[in-house]
């Protein structure tokens, strides 16, 4: 809990898991895409249970444009700033993937409505750095990074933004990109000085549409990169190959102490596990293998497309979503080198499990997740990128997303939906809109790292 | 030279355009309300359906030759070279996405720098 003679976050994952339950969640809500000619916007939802407006959107702050395609976002602070009093986990950054304007929110003035404080223009970006496609925000220190997926005109491997607190642009982060070939999401485990980024493809590949048969012409990663951080180098990649197609988000255990990590390979529908050996050398293994599925109308069975995976702040259970299977598992990684299953929800996808939720129909699958600090409630939302959502669940253009919680047993594992939280983004005021990615005001189990 | 620009899904209304201007910038300043993106030909939100007349849109790189076969048509980098019809808009999309799983491209219809072209093949 934070006290006044501290900074934002908390001072270690401990002590972050005693913090109060998250009151209201902020998500980005998207019209890119849809044929509504909006702005795409940030919710605030309430998620107090005791709250008249519990479940329901409390605020919705459009931004000034359209077609940005909002998509990830991060804090201005974090826990990386606990010992900082002067710093305060106060601005959401909010990049739109495809204009490449970076909107930065203020949540603390009024939590329950943000507003708008700046914009950094796309075209100012680009300009500068001859960088475009913001994806993952990460703060450290007083230093906002964030992963940049194309150079000016959409071609990768792109690079790394850098803001300095003010948010201003200092320039490029990395010093060399190496032979990376690709960008995407990135974390970093400071006390062993090493930062790890995967790959998605490039934004002239991934953005209008998923071809399959680019993935064998080598238009989508299968890498992973460990870099020196304060060199700013990438020093070491793995090449994943077949069990590694396409992978995408990154998460090292919350432990700062920890050289343990993982990514989900989405295409191959693997979970990747690495960590330094007692020599000192990094080492991967293939930990969880999702079979792919028969369906009905399909020649090939269904791959499940790992979008997200996510660790509790106790680091003892690892989540992920199979967007096209339509399920969330939970297992146990208590042992990282035995993940054991131990919880499993269905809502929506395309094997037809569970194609109603709580009275709503669920269009898409489980996407983005986000967990609470105590690893009790799993927020989750089913739009993953509005054209890969045209592809692969058209009637979403109509329904709109939803968002859903799951009730997280951490003492003996398992997961239940809750039959209580249901926000049905088809029914929003102008019309049907498309739900990501989830941030908690008080951080979460995505925002926070410690020095 | 202006050229004559038709929305068949807007009643065939018509608007005189700079055939050196991208049409997403002419129909735009014309009040024409369109979707669009990164407004470099590299995201797709912008795409229309071309159903009469030619356009230049070497700059894009959205499209894979399916789509391209089918008409569409990159708003924010193409230009004009003849007179045009077009319907716009999601309405316009309905060949632009597919199950890419159900529905695979032949090697003649991925996307120019990786297709292989029709006469190469056997």
């Amino acid at each position: 809990m934070d006290s006044v003679c501290c900074g934002p976050g908390y001072a270690s994952p401990t002590d972050a898991m005693m913090a109060p339950s998250e009151k209201i969640l902020y998500t980005i809500a998207i019209y890119t895409g849809t044929g509504i000619q909006k702005p795409d916007y940030l919710c605030t939802i309430d998620s107090d249970p005791e709250s008249s407006s519990y479940s329901s959107v409390i605020s919705r702050l459009e931004m000034p444009g359209i077609g940005d395609e909002l998509h990830h976002m991060g804090w201005n602070a974090c826990s990386s700033c606990h010992g900082d009093i002067e710093k305060e986990r106060k601005y959401l950054i909010v990049p739109g993937v495809r204009s490449s304007n970076l909107h930065i929110i203020d949540c603390g003035t009024d939590p329950r409505k943000p507003s708008l404080f700046k914009v950094i223009e796309g075209s100012e970006i680009k300009a500068k750095t001859n960088l475009s496609a913001p994806h993952t925000i990460h703060c450290l220190g007083s230093d906002i990074i964030i992963s940049m997926l194309g150079d000016a005109v959409g071609n990768a491997p792109g690079g790394y933004l850098h803001l300095n607190e003010s948010f201003e642009i200092v320039g490029r982060w990395e010093n060399s990109m190496g032979d990376i070939k690709f960008s995407y999401d990135f974390w970093y485990q400071p006390r062993h000085n090493i930062m790890v980024s995967s790959e998605w493809a490039a934004p002239n590949t991934f953005m209008p549409g998923f071809d399959l048969e680019e993935v064998g012409h080598l238009k989508y990663g299968r890498e992973l990169h460990f870099w020196d951080l304060e060199k700013k180098i990438p020093i070491q990649s793995m090449y994943l190959g077949e069990d590694g197609l396409v992978p995408l988000e990154v998460r090292f255990h919350h432990d700062p102490d920890s050289t343990h990590g993982f990514v989900g390979a989405a295409l191959s529908a693997n979970i990747i596990h690495w960590w330094k050996d007692s020599a000192g050398e990094w080492k991967w293994e293939k930990i969880i293998d999702v079979e792919n599925e028969p369906h009905p109308e399909w020649p090939i069975p269904v791959p499940g497309v790992i979008s997200v995976i996510l660790l509790s702040m106790d680091d003892k259970y690892l989540y992920f979503c199979n967007w096209l299977h339509g399920d969330i598992r939970q297992y146990d990684i208590s042992d990282p080198h035995n993940a054991k299953l131990t919880g499993q929800v269905w809502m929506g996808g395309l094997l037809n499990k569970a194609p109603e939720v709580n009275g709503v129909k669920v269009t898409g699958g489980p996407q983005m997740i986000q967990l609470s600090l105590d690893g009790k409630r799993l927020f989750v939302t089913t739009s993953l990128f509005s054209t890969w959502d045209n592809q692969f669940y058209p009637e979403i253009r109509t329904n709109g997303g939803c968002m859903l919680m799951v009730n997280c047993d951490t003492e003996n594992g398992g997961m239940e939906i809750d039959p209580n939280f249901i926000v049905d983004f088809g029914k929003e005021p102008n019309g049907p809109s498309r739900c990501h990615e989830t941030r908690y005001p008080g951080g979460d189990c995505t925002s926070d790292i410690w020095l | 030279m202006m050229r004559k620009i038709t929305i068949k899904n807007r009643g065939n209304i018509t608007y005189d355009v700079d055939h050196r201007k991208p049409l997403l910038d002419s129909l735009k300043a014309n009040g024409v309300d369109l979707p669009y993106g990164c407004k470099y030909g590299g995201c797709i939100t912008c795409a229309a359906k071309l159903i009469n007349g030619r356009v230049n849109q070497t700059a894009q790189v959205a499209l894979n030759n399916r789509q391209l076969n089918n008409g569409y048509v990159i708003l924010c980098v193409a230009r004009p070279l003849t007179d045009c019809t077009f319907e716009i808009g999601v309405e316009s999309h309905d060949l632009l996405y597919r199950n890419p799983f159900t529905d695979p491209l032949e090697d003649h219809e991925l996307k120019a720098d990786i297709a292989t072209p029709l006469e190469n093949r056997k």
